[in-house]
């Protein structure tokens, strides 16, 4: 009985693709003012899902929804349901600290904290860790390995975050995302800041994550959606107007909207 | 995890206790001025309950006969703090409007900042200047010549009627002038500094002097923010202490003649606090500190109401 | 151009170099006078500056000696002042700039705190006679401590508010974006990004209070001789001062001078060093 329901399971799996994040009927408030309208989505776990949308249209926002990092400001709330694995996090008994072990963010800007560059790592891990010095340097080197950037810094460990070009800040900030081991990683613009070659180093890193991590980014360059993405929503004034796989979305649109602004039309 | 969830229980407990006293020291400030109202009302509750409103209106300041009225120390603090303020306020924007304006550029923050040093100076320094340097030199010379070449000029006679001694009403506002400047000078720099730049070129651009942009555009839209500077200017100088022992001659009289000694609230206190014998002697001094207490309440809630009304602009 | 617009123009260029001639006249009147009191200041605190100054305690009338006892009591009392302001200012500040940023609470404690940036010392000195040197019964060192940490708070808490919220945003997104609690991003992100101005607010609440009389005056009192017992009268420089100053005797009067000159180079000193440390004007 037990081991017929894994086999099943596992059968679905290769199908369709395990649920990681289900989003159903969600609302967004900023003040009186409403910024998602009953957005309902799932997102499938180990992949990359891209958010794309004009300027305003809530896809930072849904985001933002996902660790509830919108909590640190008064006057905004979130009603719906997002289920990580099944159980709402907007629920509140949620544990916030908790929910963003799980689910970790890089942000537009590089954010390196002002410390050395071994400690913007050790930081997050030794908030729920007690590690000895030498798994310490070991944790430290891997996460800075999976975010290539290791090569590059390993020679100055203690120097501070924010001696690094803004392309090495941005890994450093991937780097600290993943040193705390999450299961989903939200990457809100992680390009907008960073030249062209950057920008490709943090896509390659991106492709290569998608293995371990379920991958959620916000961006408003289509082509990096196209590029990095396996599904996309498009987004529109707090609306989600589309969701389907990447390649749909970009070739065969179901919506005029999404077709008008994949083509340049708006936005 | 369960180590985690033990983790996140104690962060929230360390997390509440943190937030707990960074709030109680946020309302031990407002502690610290509700205790500064309550005290000095308690304090001078002896005096008050003896004189009655009466107070306010007494110029007799007899420790003998336990006779207090307030009104030479009000009357002294009003008027050596208004003199401060007429020759402050011009010299004070006259110097801001040279900084802004005319200022060769690399003099510009060199002497910004010497005006904010200055401002930092202990008002000490400034009164024991004002005993030993400036009185002398008005005595010998400013206040005898004043006194012959007014001498048959009415309500002026009266106004400047000798003898000289040097110190006095006007040796006082003359030195609280220069402690006020600095503050006057470097909040109106920063005003005329919120002012934007495309403003100022459109005026120009219509043909504008520089004094009549000074004059038309920026002082009308910096006019509050000046009024908060010159507040708190008068804040200050209303309850300027050391600088004004020193010199205003500690005399418990309202006199006509700017040149005779007289005295203010705060001097009175810092001269007679420590020797004051008898409760309603040292309650009397306490309502003086009551009555300084509500004068600069009121002056400097008003200056900051209005610089942050002209701050949200600037920063809007 | 017609000659009346002409002379017009001509009126206006007038009366504008005589309103700028009179602002240069202004800014040279107001920095020639505050170099006057300098230069006095230094020219007869000079005349008085000796090792014996630093080295003798202050002495009987008529008598030559220095100003140890008084320049200790400022030290001790500036360091008890500073030891108990600071932590109230720093932490009613992060309460202001972060816990608190949006809260009613906060636009109150910064309006009143403003207002005690700004409200006279003297106030102060009652207040704190009534709270300790009247309960107590006698005046103490400890009584003048607190006074002086009362001007302490405010100072801070302004320097360590604004310092915060200089303190950008997304770095405390980020900090809790990885699961930090909120005092952890504030004790290892935001207080790291904002040391340098915080540490200049408390330099400039040392720079403040090592020159306040008026508190000190019916607080800690003076004292002739050495006293290191907080719980009695003790001597300070600016109080000592402004009773030698007011004596008539020549060499109370030249060490009045002398203090005066060492406190002006403190303030200024610590001043200077607390503006670059940020290299901003605050």
């Amino acid at each position: 009985m037990l081991s017929n329901e894994i086999i099943t399971a596992d059968v679905i799996n290769a199908a369709t693709p395990k649920t990681k994040i289900e989003v159903k009927n969600l609302n967004f408030y900023y003040g009186e003012s409403k910024a998602l309208k009953d957005i309902t989505l799932s997102l499938p776990e180990r992949s990359v899902t891209a958010f794309i949308g004009p300027s305003g249209c809530g896809k930072s926002t849904l985001l933002r929804v996902f660790n509830r990092i919108y909590e640190l400001y008064p006057k905004q709330r979130a009603d719906g349901e997002v289920r990580l694995d099944g159980e709402n996090i907007l629920d509140r008994s949620q544990d916030l600290n908790l929910l963003r072990t799980k689910i970790g963010m890089v942000f537009q800007k590089p954010t390196p904290f002002p410390m050395s560059i071994y400690e913007n790592i050790a930081f997050g891990i030794r908030l729920y860790e007690k590690l000895s010095k030498a798994e310490m340097d070991e944790r430290v080197e891997q996460a800075l390995k999976r975010a290539a950037l290791w090569t590059e810094v390993k020679d100055k460990l203690d120097a501070s975050g924010t001696s690094l070009s803004g392309g090495q800040q941005q890994r450093l900030c991937i780097a600290r995302t993943v040193a705390v081991k999450p299961e989903v990683i939200l990457l809100d613009e992680p390009c907008s800041a960073l030249d062209p070659l950057s920008t490709a180093r943090i896509e390659e890193l991106i492709d290569e994550l998608q293995a371990d991590y379920t991958i959620v980014i916000v961006t408003h360059n289509m082509q990096q959606a196209a590029r990095v993405s396996a599904q996309t929503a498009f987004m529109y004034l707090g609306e989600l107007i589309e969701f389907d796989k990447t390649e749909k979305i970009f070739t065969s649109p179901r919506e005029k909207r999404t077709q008008d602004y994949i083509t340049g039309r708006f936005g | 995890m369960r180590e985690r969830e033990a983790t996140v229980r104690r962060f929230a407990l360390t997390d509440l206790i943190f937030r707990s006293v960074a709030k109680g020291s946020a309302i031990l400030v407002l502690l610290i001025l509700s205790g500064v109202a309550v005290s000095l009302v308690f304090g001078a509750w002896p005096a008050l309950s003896k004189f009655g409103p009466a107070f306010l209106g007494t110029e007799s300041w007899n420790p003998v006969t336990e006779n207090f009225g307030a009104l030479a120390p009000i009357y002294g603090t009003v008027v050596t703090s208004a003199i401060a303020l007429l020759i402050a306020v011009p010299i004070g924007i006259g110097i801001a409007v040279f900084l802004t304006e005319l200022c060769p550029r690399p003099l510009r923050r060199p002497i910004a900042i010497a005006v904010e040093l200055l401002a930092g100076i202990p008002s000490i320094i400034y009164g024991i200047w004002g005993l030993f340097v400036f009185a002398p030199f008005l005595q010998r010379t400013v206040q005898p010549f004043i006194i012959s070449a007014f001498h048959d000029v009415p309500v002026l006679n009266s106004l400047f009627a000798g003898p000289p001694y040097g110190i006095g009403m006007l040796t006082s506002a003359l030195i609280l002038a220069i402690m006020v400047l600095p503050f006057i000078t470097s909040i109106t720099k920063d005003v005329f500094d919120t002012v934007p730049t495309v403003l100022k070129e459109s005026a120009y651009g219509v043909g504008c002097t520089t004094w009549e942009v000074m004059r038309r555009i920026v002082i009308p839209y910096t006019r509050v923010g000046i009024m908060g500077g010159v507040m708190l200017g008068l804040g200050r100088a209303l309850g300027e202490t050391m600088a004004v022992t020193f010199v205003i001659g500690n005399a418990h009289r309202v006199s006509a003649s700017l040149f005779a000694p007289g005295t203010t609230i705060s001097a009175t206190i810092a001269n007679e606090f420590t020797e004051a014998d008898g409760e309603i002697y040292t309650s009397s001094l306490i309502a003086l500190g009551l009555i300084l207490f509500v004068m600069t309440f009121i002056i400097l809630a008003a200056a900051r109401a209005m610089l942050m009304r002209i701050e949200r602009r600037a920063g809007a | 151009m017609s000659a009346a617009s002409s002379s017009l123009y001509s009126r206006r260029k007038a009366r504008n170099s005589v309103m700028m001639t009179l602002c240069v006249v202004a800014a040279g009147i107001g920095l020639a006078w505050l170099a006057l009191i300098l230069g006095a200041l230094l020219w007869k605190g000079l005349a008085g500056l000796n090792l014996a100054v630093f080295t003798e305690m202050t002495p009987p009338p008529g008598e030559a000696g220095g100003l140890l006892n008084a320049i200790a009591g400022s030290v001790a009392m500036t360091v008890i002042a500073v030891a108990v302001g600071t932590p109230v200012g720093i932490l009613a500040g992060t309460y202001m700039a972060e816990y608190g940023r949006f809260s009613k609470l906060t636009v109150v404690v910064r309006f009143i705190n403003d207002i005690l940036l700004s409200a006279p010392s003297i106030i102060i000195g009652l207040f704190i006679y009534e709270l300790m040197v009247r309960p107590m019964g006698h005046f103490s060192a400890l009584a003048g401590a607190v006074a002086l940490a009362m001007l302490v708070i405010p100072v801070v808490v302004r320097t360590t508010e604004d310092m915060l919220n200089l303190v950008p945003n997304a770095l405390r997104e980020a900090g809790t974006a990885i699961g930090a609690p909120r005092w952890i991003v504030i004790r290892s992100v935001a207080y790291r990004a904002a040391l340098s101005g915080i540490v200049t607010g408390v330099l400039l609440a040392v720079a403040r209070i090592s020159g306040e009389t008026a508190p000190l005056l019916f607080t800690a009192l003076s004292n002739q001789f050495w006293s290191s017992n907080l719980n009695a009268p003790m001597a300070s420089l600016p109080v000592t001062i402004f009773q030698f100053a007011l004596s008539p005797y020549e060499e109370w009067q030249q060490l009045a001078w002398t203090g005066a000159l060492i406190i002006t180079f403190t303030v200024l000193g610590l001043s200077i060093f607390a503006r670059s440390l940020t290299g901003r004007r605050i």
